[in-house]
């Protein structure tokens, strides 16, 4: 008997509540203490008179605040798990889809495969080109251009994670030994990413003055923690709970009888 | 199940092979929309208030998970 999809789509779920879980926990231990040292930034801005807070968005240490910061700080964690669940069904989906032409030993081994290209094409490549920012830094008069710009990137990476394995597969119906397609799959993904890196263009905003180089590093970093824990996460718990389904008769049936 | 044995034409492996109902492209979408609705939504969709509130409520994991935020 095949495995069914909704046997798939149920563990894609619950991997995607733990790596939401795993990516708040980080947030609330890593990202948010920078955060906290951006609102510093921002505050003192107000105070000095000087560049004033977005005004758009008057929660960034105006007068009134639309939200307080607690209630930030848990809606951030609330948004991370949505997050998190949504990815996991989109990983659960696109699982069962290849299941057949991912690499790596067993259902853990795939998963952890898909995961970490996952992570690579929709996550780090869109870092690279347009890093994540702290609050204090970005211009909400150019934020329509960044989104556009995050959006082309990330969806590039995704038409890369794609073609490659095509290109892959071609490869093979061809005969090409396996060092050959593997020697010319990292080449032209590589080609490939350089390409995107070289000919989109970054982000139109300079960072101001007033915002440390360290702040600015940390935060990025940060973020990418954030990111890849929740991929792994994903991967991780994906790969364990559809290792067990591999073998759900000999496990079960003992306690059922 | 004739779904199967022409799924065994395109995948090496049969055993590995899951049959993706169409719905499940359905389900798919609206992930894809549910992670635009939390990271992106500024104001396309929702009344300005109600976009200004999901914005400000999501604020620090928008900024965390490195989408431009404003």
């Amino acid at each position: 008997m095949g495995t069914t999809f909704g046997s798939v789509l149920r563990r894609g779920v619950l991997a995607g509540v733990s790596a939401g879980v795993a990516a708040a926990v980080v947030i609330w231990l890593v990202v948010e203490p920078v955060i906290r040292r951006a609102l510093v930034v921002e505050d003192s801005r107000s105070l000095h008179g000087g560049r004033s807070a977005p005004s758009r968005l008057p929660a960034h240490g105006g007068d009134e605040p639309l939200v307080s910061r607690a209630a930030q700080v848990v809606g951030g964690a609330v948004t991370a798990v949505l997050v998190g669940v949504a990815v996991g069904v989109i990983f659960a989906v696109v699982f069962a889809r290849c299941r057949g032409r991912l690499p790596g030993r067993g259902d853990f081994g795939r998963s952890m495969a898909l995961a970490a290209v996952g992570f690579a094409a929709v996550s780090l490549l869109p870092a690279l080109k347009i890093p994540s920012n702290p609050p204090a830094v970005g211009d909400p008069a150019t934020v329509g251009r960044r989104t556009m710009l995050y959006a082309v990137v990330l969806l590039l990476g995704v038409a890369i994670a794609i073609v490659v394995p095509v290109l892959d597969r071609r490869l093979a119906s061809r005969g090409t030994v396996p060092s050959t397609r593997w020697a010319i799959d990292v080449a032209v993904t590589a080609a490939l990413v350089v390409l995107v890196l070289v000919l989109v263009p970054g982000s139109p905003d300079a960072v101001p003055a007033d915002v440390p180089a360290s702040l600015l590093w940390d935060f990025r970093l940060a973020s990418l923690a954030q990111l890849a824990t929740m991929w792994l996460t994903l991967g991780l718990v994906f790969g364990l709970l559809m290792e067990r389904a591999d073998a759900p008769q000999r496990a079960l049936e003992p306690v059922a009888a | 199940m004739a779904t199967a044995a022409s799924a065994s034409a395109a995948v090496p492996s049969t055993t590995t092979s899951v049959r993706v109902p169409l719905w499940a492209w359905a389900l798919l979408g609206f992930a894809v929309f549910a992670l635009y609705f939390v990271s992106q939504e500024n104001g396309a969709l929702l009344s300005s208030p109600a976009a200004q509130m999901l914005h400000e409520l999501t604020h620090d994991a928008r900024h965390a998970l490195g989408v431009p935020c404003h």
